[in-house]
């Protein structure tokens, strides 16, 4: 008996050095690549750090008292939310063609292949792709349009279709894995409802409505979540579109503004201060969805 | 009654394929445009009504190209750093994964709420210090911060195959423990197999966000010898802006996206089915 016990002790401890042996790359990744540079940007908010003056003394809120006070940090802010616009876009689109695609439509498998290569695709190749079509004298767009009689805008020069051009682009980005998600909560759903339902003489659209979209609420939340996320800190299509955020600041994001400030002019103070409160406000803004998504999101007997 | 219904249904299958098919062409024809563009000689670029089928094919630009940028420093740099994060961050992700799905050791919760911790944060608060963690290592400009921290793991990944391997049977574990086989053994003799469909989505993750970054070599990188295949294609497309020698463009752009669409056309099944069993309840 004691034998087996300082066996069993033996293991565990073998058991302890191992599992921490196993977890000590990616531990090392977190303090190193993520801990570590936390507490550098709280040190650096408050202080006037610019690897360009090399200034770095500490100047207590001024550098949140300056960006607030900063118009384009508000442009930056309001062309932020303007990228929300895309989410109940694609979530839309992801649901009729996971519909469709859940009901065995012929050709569902390869469509759903094809549906999934803008979002495979590098953002770079894209947006390059995308300024092409888009061109304003040449691109396949314009020229279909004129095609029917109908002058294109500047989709990329003019302040008031820059941002529709980029909300397009999500959009169509967003589609095929979205449906992917959406795909996979509609099989989880079981069949016994729907043989209910039919017992009980309900058409297909009542069914839809009574069942199928309040099960699909859960999913409907997590890819708003994550969504809201990503399109909040929309900046790479932003860098890549417009050489500096667009005429009259018309694309710029706050990440785009926060990377300018940095990298641009050195402000690496005034950034990381930027930074900590936009985290802030996206941490605020995904609590109250949770808040919210009491009254609509579907939790289950 | 029965007639209507098969009849109402077929009308419905008719419009789904319809409307699905009309979507699949707009996902398709922008890529087919690149192709398109790619084949074609300049002077046909611009031709209106637009030639989906270049009359001539112009295969010159697919020579032309390697001449006219860096591109094949860019494709060695990105075939560099994709190989050994997506190869050795595997071994790091799973290794962890399965310490936190099956092992007991000390911290254990503490460690993985830290992890969960760290993707809340966005990019953006991270990006700057993390500049200046490289600048004081004297990484900046090598294509370092590109690999190092990938080679250590993937959270997103962990979290994946943790689930995935809460299960499957601990059973397992407890009789290869009474075999005498050791923890690395068990680790890379039962489990690692057990998750190759696992495995191979988050593979396809791993090596789309790392091939496809931008972010990182845009910050981190800056003379042409260290740039990405990404960082080459957005150069030469603000650097054509003006001449807009579009085929040339388009050209290294197919050349950009063709390892991940080929690797995603292969191996989709795994990427679509892993989407199904992560089980996702909000």
């Amino acid at each position: 008996m004691p034998t087996t016990a300082l066996r069993s002790r033996r293991i565990n401890r073998r058991e302890r050095a191992w599992g921490l042996a196993f977890v000590t790359p990616i531990a090392l990744q977190v303090i190193l690549f993520s801990l570590v540079p936390v507490g550098i940007a709280v040190f650096a908010s408050f202080t006037d750090w610019n690897s360009i003056r090399d200034t770095r003394d500490f100047v207590g809120l001024d550098n949140f008292a300056e960006f607030l006070g900063d118009k384009y940090f508000w442009i930056a802010a309001g062309n932020t939310l303007y990228m929300l616009i895309p989410i109940p876009f694609y979530l839309l689109f992801g649901i009729l063609f996971a519909l469709g695609s859940h009901r065995r439509t012929p050709g569902s498998t390869l469509f759903r292949v094809l549906f999934l290569l803008p979002y495979v695709s590098s953002i770079v190749a894209l947006v390059v792709l995308w300024k092409w079509i888009f061109n304003y004298q040449y691109g396949l767009v314009n020229q279909a349009l004129a095609a029917v009689g109908i002058q294109g805008p500047d989709w990329l020069g003019d302040p008031a279709w820059i941002k529709p051009t980029i909300v397009i682009m999500i959009i169509w980005k967003m589609i095929g894995i979205t449906s992917i998600y959406m795909l996979a909560a509609l099989k989880n759903i079981p069949d016994v409802y729907y043989e209910a339902a039919r017992l009980d003489g309900a058409s297909p659209v009542r069914m839809f409505f009574q069942i199928t979209l309040p099960l699909l609420t859960p999913s409907i939340f997590f890819l708003t979540v994550v969504g809201m996320i990503g399109s909040l800190q929309t900046f790479v299509e932003v860098q890549l579109f417009t050489s500096d955020g667009g005429r009259e600041y018309s694309a710029a994001t706050i990440t785009y503004y926060i990377w300018q400030k940095a990298f641009g002019s050195g402000q690496l103070g005034l950034a990381s201060a930027a930074a900590f409160f936009f985290a802030l406000v996206v941490l605020v803004l995904t609590l109250v969805q949770f808040r919210l998504s009491r009254r609509w999101v579907y939790e289950g007997e | 009654m029965a007639r209507t219904n098969t009849a109402a249904r077929r009308t419905g299958t008719v419009v789904a394929f319809a409307l699905m098919l009309l979507g699949a062409l707009t996902m398709v024809l922008p890529f087919l445009w690149m192709v398109s563009t790619s084949l074609k000689e300049s002077r046909l670029v611009f031709e209106f009504p637009p030639q989906w089928i270049p009359d001539p094919i112009d295969w010159a630009n697919y020579l032309e190209v390697w001449d006219v940028a860096p591109l094949a420093v860019g494709l060695l740099n990105s075939v560099i750093v994709t190989v050994l994060v997506v190869t050795v961050g595997t071994f790091s992700s799973t290794m962890a994964a399965f310490a936190f799905a099956k092992l007991d050791f000390p911290h254990k919760r503490t460690i993985f709420v830290a992890l969960l911790a760290t993707i809340m944060i966005p990019l953006v608060v991270l990006i700057i210090p993390q500049f200046l963690v490289f600048v004081q290592l004297g990484w900046i400009d090598t294509l370092l911060p590109l690999i190092v921290p990938g080679l250590l793991g993937n959270v997103t990944m962990i979290f994946f195959l943790r689930q995935y391997m809460l299960g499957l049977a601990s059973e397992l574990l407890e009789a290869a423990k009474l075999d005498g086989a050791g923890y690395l053994r068990i680790y890379w003799s039962i489990f690692l197999p057990l998750c190759k469909p696992a495995i191979a989505a988050n593979v396809i993750i791993v090596f789309m966000a790392t091939w496809n970054d931008y972010i990182g070599p845009l910050i981190f990188t800056n003379s042409p010898e260290n740039s990405t295949v990404q960082l080459v294609i957005a150069s030469m497309s603000s650097y054509y802006k003006d001449q807009t020698d579009y085929p040339m463009i388009m050209t290294a752009s197919v050349i950009a996206v063709l390892p991940v669409i080929l690797l995603f056309t292969v191996m989709q099944r795994y990427f679509v089915e892993s989407f199904a069993f992560s089980g996702i309840k909000g």
